[in-house]
């Protein structure tokens, strides 16, 4: 591996580096809108200002591999967004809905994150960065991560193009994960050197926490609890617009038959004696929740967005962890890995088909 | 739900593929081999064809179990249909097993010379439902 160490003051000239050195041609990087982060598409360097106050704050709005997901286009695009972003990203590159050229990945530590409104009303105790004993001492006055976000033991730089590490207290740890990030490192002005970024320990330390915040969490884990979690979902699709791995051109809810009106409705009730209304709220969350079953990173980008509230990171991250599990796969990790549903092994699978 | 356990009589939906299953199915029926009939079979060139979401439709819509047949992985008419399908159907089985909804499915490799294997499947498969119960989803307002 090879990187080099920068001082956090550094960084705005390692970002206006990559545009002024046409390492990129624009950059989709956060920035601070009153109190909380918004993200901003630059192509004028002189636009970032103080990235290190904003690039690490704990604050999770929109997912950033949703806003790039479709643009099939030829300039580069650098992304600088947490580890679910970039994994969301390398999901988008894998279904073809992202061109892998065109985008460079630079993937930031994160420690967790608040919503977005939850970081901006209490920023002055948050503050810019945190840790993990300062995430403790908040969630004891009641401020706490997203149920996603304290699920999550992905939290540490390790997917993508380029990591910006807080491996060192004082700096930032900027390392290549491939050749492109060591050529982009390189054409940026950066001198590198061999680094190596053993986290292990760690990682071990976020995994068990982790899993513990999981074995926490409420379960849904009966048709008659999916049925009372979802009594208030107004089947907006919210949670599918946001979702940085739904991405059909044409979604089969938007069509008549997943979506169906009028006499289709008065012909199904008919049926079924009584439908609920609005229609297929079980099949709508039941097809997505499969639909992204190996590909969702779960970055809880759709309980932010329900507008009911609802909170779904006890639904579709919590079920297709068990898939990812039988197929040994961890969405993000390896561009070069296949997508479970495009391979197969001769023998397998058989002790789950009855 | 208002019926008795013992006089219960599933509805299965099945889905069989034309160059196995169904072909087995059909050699069950030439052999005069006797099997419950509780199935209403669907046929389609390939289990491949099946979209995971017609399990979750049967289900949602009151099937008591679905079944889905398809030929032995390698030997699939399409030369790898199945094994496709086998990866989907591990997927939403392993999706529906976290709602308690898993033993409604099952997915049987038979082939079109294993007719008596059809009719045991069968037969196990009804007398499984049975045993389970009736879909509680039948009767609700979904």
């Amino acid at each position: 591996m090879k990187g080099t160490e920068l001082n956090y003051g550094d960084l705005e000239g390692f970002f206006k580096g990559l545009l002024e050195n046409k390492v990129v041609d624009a950059l989709v990087i956060p920035r601070r809108v009153g109190n909380g982060v918004s993200y901003m598409l630059v192509r004028n360097k002189d636009k970032i200002t103080a990235p290190e106050s904003v690039i690490f704050a704990p604050s999770f709005g929109v997912n950033a591999a949703n806003i790039v997901k479709g643009w099939m286009i030829d300039e580069k695009i650098g992304v600088v967004a947490k580890p679910c972003e970039t994994r969301a990203a390398i999901e988008l590159v894998k279904l073809k809905q992202l061109n892998e050229e065109s985008v460079l990945l630079i993937t930031v530590d994160c420690a967790g994150a608040y919503a977005n409104e939850v970081y901006a009303a209490n920023y002055a105790d948050i503050g810019d960065q945190v840790d993990s004993g300062k995430i403790k001492e908040l969630s004891g006055k009641g401020v706490s991560i997203r149920d996603a976000c304290a699920i999550c033991d992905n939290r540490l730089a390790d997917v993508g193009d380029i990591a910006l590490a807080q491996a060192n207290g004082e700096k930032v740890t900027v390392v290549g994960l491939t050749e492109k990030g060591d050529a982009a490192l390189t054409a940026a002005g950066l001198e590198l050197e061999d680094k190596e970024l053993d986290r292990s320990a760690e990682n071990e330390k976020i995994a068990a926490e982790a899993k513990a915040s999981l074995d926490a969490l409420p379960k849904v884990d009966s048709e008659a609890a999916l049925e009372e979690f979802l009594r208030d979902c107004i089947v907006c699709k919210n949670c599918r617009d946001v979702c940085p791995v739904c991405y059909c051109k044409e979604c089969f809810f938007d069509q008549p038959i997943g979506n169906p009106v009028g006499g289709d409705l008065l012909n199904l009730a008919e049926a079924r004696g009584a439908i609920a209304v609005p229609a297929n709220q079980l099949m709508y969350h039941l097809t997505r929740v499969y639909h992204v079953s190996t590909t969702c990173v779960a970055c809880g980008a759709c309980e932010d967005a329900c507008p009911k509230d609802i909170p779904l990171t006890r639904f579709y991250p919590v079920l297709t962890k068990k898939v990812q599990e039988i197929f040994e796969y961890v969405p993000g990790k390896d561009v070069k890995e296949p997508l479970p549903f495009t391979t197969y092994e001769d023998d397998e699978l058989e002790e789950c088909l009855r | 739900m208002g019926e008795e356990k013992e006089d219960f009589e599933p509805k299965i939906v099945g889905f069989t593929c034309n160059w196995c299953t169904y072909a087995g199915a059909d050699l069950a029926g030439t052999s005069r081999k006797k099997y419950p009939p509780n199935i209403r079979i669907i046929r389609l060139m390939c289990t491949a064809r099946i979209d995971p979401m017609f399990v979750l439709k049967a289900l949602l819509n009151g099937a008591d179990g679905v079944f889905i047949g398809g030929c032995h992985p390698g030997e699939c008419h399409y030369i790898k249909g199945n094994f496709y399908s086998r990866r989907r159907i591990a997927a939403m089985r392993t999706i529906l097993k976290q709602l308690g909804l898993d033993n409604r499915v099952q997915l049987h490799w038979i082939s079109a010379s294993e007719g008596v294997k059809f009719a045991d499947t069968m037969k196990s498969l009804a007398a499984h439902i049975k045993e389970v119960g009736p879909n509680p989803m039948k009767d609700e307002i979904l």
